[in-house]
Order: C-alpha cells, then structure tokens, then sequence
C-alpha cells in the first residue's frame, strides 16, 4: 500500500465537510451583502458622500443622529446587515439618520489632511443633514470619527449640533497601548512614508490591527468558525459579513495619516490643548453640549488609558461616560451590541431629544 | 461483513486533524497571546517594524522613480501627474463649495424653517 504524499490531506478532505465548509464560507466572504438599508445621497464632496436612510415612517424622535465614521475602515460597519445593524436599529427608535461616508480616497487625495476634513468636509456636512431635518443634530462619533467629531464640535460652538456622542474614541495619547509603542518619535518612518506614498494603503493600516492581537486574529478566527459551523443555529452570512468589513480596509491619504500620527499619536496636542487647525485653537473646553462618552474596557485600538479623561476634558455640564466590558469593535456591533450598548445610546438620545 | 467493520473502525480511528489542532490551539492560545503581546509590545519590536516598514518605502520609492523616470522618456504621464490633475479638478470642488457657502449666508432664512426649527427646540 502507497502512503499518501500528504499524511494530513486525506483526513481533511474526506473526514471534514466542515473544513469544506470553512473554506467556502471564507473565500465567499468578501461577496457578502453589507449596508442595505435604503438611503439616499443628499450631499458629495470629493469621495464623501452623506446619506440619509430612508423612513417607512415619519420620524418619531426630533433630533436626527449624523453618523461620523472612521477614515480606515468602511462605514457600512453601522449597517452591517439587518438585524445587526445599528443604523436600522435608530430607525426603529424614531430618529432620522444620515451618515457621512468618507469613501475610498485615492492618490490625487495625498495633500488631504485632518484639518481638511474637520474644517472643510464636516461642517458643510452637517449643515447640510441639519438644514435637509430642518434642525440640529446629535453628531455621534466612531474612533477616528469620534475625533474628527470631537475636533469640529470644538472649533464650531455654534454649529447645528446639539448632542455629542463617541463611540470609542482616543483622546489622550500619552499612553496609547501598542500602536503608541510602534509609531513613537524615532522608530516610526512617518516622514518616510509621507514623502513615498500617497495614500497608506488599508492592507498596511490592516496588519498593525492584526498584530495587535496575532493570534487571535488569524488562527482563532478560522479555529472559531470551524467550531460555529458545528452549531445547526449558526448564520454564516453574519459571520461573513464582519469578516468583510475586517479585511476591507481603505485607504488613508498620506497627509492625513501624516498629521493623524505627528500630531495625535507623537505629540499628544488635542488633550494638551495645543491642537491648531487652520490657525484656530481646538480647545475640547469649548465643548458645552450635551455629552456622551462610550468606552470599552479590552479596546486595543483606542485603550482606556486613551478615553479616561475625555469627560473631564469637555466643558459640557450635562455629560455622561458609559463603559462596557468588551472591545473596540465588539461592544459596537458585536452580538451583545443590540442587548447592552444601543438600548443605552438609545435612552441616552431620548432624554436629550 | 467483516471488511464492512474494519472499514467503519478505521473512519472512527481516524481522528479530524481540525478537531486536533482545535483542542491544542484552545490548550495554549493564552499562553501565545500572552508570548506575542510581550513580544509585540516592545521597544526592540518596534524598532525591527519601524526599520522593516522604512526598507519596504525605500524600494517602493526606487521603484516609483524609476518608473516615473521610465514613462517621462516615453513622454507619457505618471501616475503623479494623473494625481495632480485629480488634485486639481478637487480643488476647483472646493471653490464652488466656497462659492455656494457664500451664496447661502447671503440669502435670508426663511421665515417657516426658523420658526419650526425654534419649536423643535422648545
């Protein structure tokens, strides 16, 4: 009898129809349905697109909540699918929701920096959501969103915003976990990466995610869908449609990238108050609406150490900090998300409707 | 029959190499998190990624500037040049947007959305 040229391959092709299974699941991933609730474009600028999503009914609450999301990943992660979507999840609560897509910037986009898009993309967009409701809205943040929701709420005091809200923003950089590690003055090629490329591709972005937690991001994800494909209960579309949004990373335009380091990462600016853009001080002490901070106790990307003095930086008197056990993205749109952190959001934008 | 039995007794025998490779991830994953999270979080780590990532930027510049070099004798444009005009037709977005800004703060609010906007906030 000839032994196999393969001792293992045998048994995983003909003893497996799960790891069959895996495999189908994770090379049809990236076809998976994301963002289908219906919206409709209201304003573009550049690659930006600001949606609003469309309402069977009259919206019930007032205020409209205007998404912010992050620069390096996609924004259909706040409608991932229905039912774990917390777009949908806002419509059924009576709000309006528009939400302001960066979209995937390419290489003419190289000199867009942070100011850029906090002075010249944000308020116009805004304005825009606020005069299309016909009032001002809650502005809510997600990490790099949150900052950039944070840095314009600061620099306009008399915008249409009348509520705050971040979603696991970082704020103080001095002591920002791992990736204060990789990128501090000296060992980071930033001014090497500003000067060679024009966008930081999301596949660069995406591995410094990864490496934060190198295990679990790659052996026990498919460890754990072999074992999920086990369960007759399990939805592998949910399943496919975060493992999309993970790998789809976008681009960041080198400027923006440049000043997101430079001046948030190495020198700390924005909690120091030293934080300039377009010659005017960004001083969180100007911040006096309505204020609601969410932060995650196991976030890697924006650590507690970087959200803990976020309330006591604004100035709003009526302000509120949630924390909840879990990490960045989990406690966001995990599966507890719908059960523990939207219903709080939810009560939250009601008593401040 | 018998070579029915020994056939089903061998697919029993035969263990599911995911079902192995499951149980010693699960036995020792705390362990090499822990491990790599160490490692990770270092200073010499961070100084080997940082001379890793500035050697990947500079073959990637020779490569750009050889190739820029390589379609200027061709007379044909790079891919900085197609940029710069995108940054140009951008940039003229951004002057109408300045010019529909300016237009907006001249005209008068209407009278109807400012009174529904003072009522929503009552």
């Amino acid at each position: 009898m000839r032994a196999p040229v393969l001792p293992l391959a045998d048994p995983v092709w003909s003893s497996s129809d799960r790891a069959l299974e895996l495999m189908r699941v994770v090379a049809t991933a990236k076809e998976a349905p994301v963002g289908q609730t219906p919206k409709t474009v209201v304003w573009r600028k550049n690659k930006a697109r600001l949606y609003r999503y469309q309402r069977e009914e009259p919206a019930t609450r007032r205020t409209p909540v205007f998404l912010s999301l992050p620069l390096i990943n996609r924004a259909y992660i706040l409608d991932l699918r229905p039912g774990n979507s917390f777009v949908e999840f806002l419509l059924e609560e009576g709000h309006d929701v528009y939400l302001f897509d960066w979209g995937t910037w390419g290489p003419e986009d190289r000199n867009v920096t942070i100011t850029d898009l906090v002075t010249r993309y944000l308020p116009r967009a805004i304005a825009r959501a606020s005069a299309s409701a016909g009032g001002p809205v809650t502005l809510l943040g997600y990490c790099i969103g949150g900052v950039l929701a944070v840095c314009f709420a600061a620099l306009h005091p008399d915008a249409a915003v009348k509520n705050l809200v971040l979603f696991t923003t970082p704020i103080d950089f001095a002591d920002a976990g791992q990736f204060g590690i990789w990128t501090a003055k000296g060992r980071f090629p930033i001014e090497r990466i500003r000067e060679t490329l024009d966008v930081v591709p999301g596949e660069l972005v995406d591995v410094g995610a990864k490496m934060l937690n190198p295990i679990g991001s790659t052996l026990g994800t498919y460890l754990q869908l072999y074992e999920k494909l086990g369960d007759p209960s399990f939805d592998p579309r949910a399943w496919q449609a975060m493992y999309r949004w993970v790998n789809e990373g976008t681009p960041f335009p080198a400027a923006a990238y440049h000043q997101w380091i430079t001046e948030f990462y190495q020198d700390n600016l924005l909690v120091k108050g030293r934080l300039r853009m377009d010659g005017r001080p960004v001083r969180l002490g100007a911040i006096r609406v309505p204020f609601l901070n969410v932060a995650a106790t196991t976030d890697t990307i924006a650590p507690r150490t970087t959200t803990r003095v976020t309330l006591a930086s604004v100035a709003s008197r009526d302000k509120t900090e949630i924390v909840i056990e879990g990490g960045h993205v989990g406690i966001v749109v995990g599966r507890t998300a719908k059960m523990e952190l939207w219903p709080r959001v939810s009560r939250w934008l009601k008593r401040h409707d | 029959m018998t070579k029915q039995r020994t056939t089903s007794s061998n697919t029993e025998a035969q263990p599911d190499p995911f079902e192995v490779w499951r149980k010693f991830y699960d036995a020792n994953e705390a362990v090499w998190s822990k491990a790599a999270k160490e490692t990770t979080s270092s200073e010499a780590f961070a100084e080997m990624q940082g001379r890793m990532l500035e050697t990947f930027l500079s073959f990637q510049k020779s490569a750009r500037d050889a190739m820029n070099a390589q379609l200027a004798t061709l007379n044909l444009p790079s891919r900085d040049d197609v940029a710069r005009l995108g940054e140009i037709i951008v940039g003229l977005e951004e002057k109408i947007d300045r010019i529909e800004d300016h237009l907006a703060s001249l005209a008068p609010r209407p009278p109807a959305r400012a009174k529904a906007s003072r009522s929503r906030r009552s």
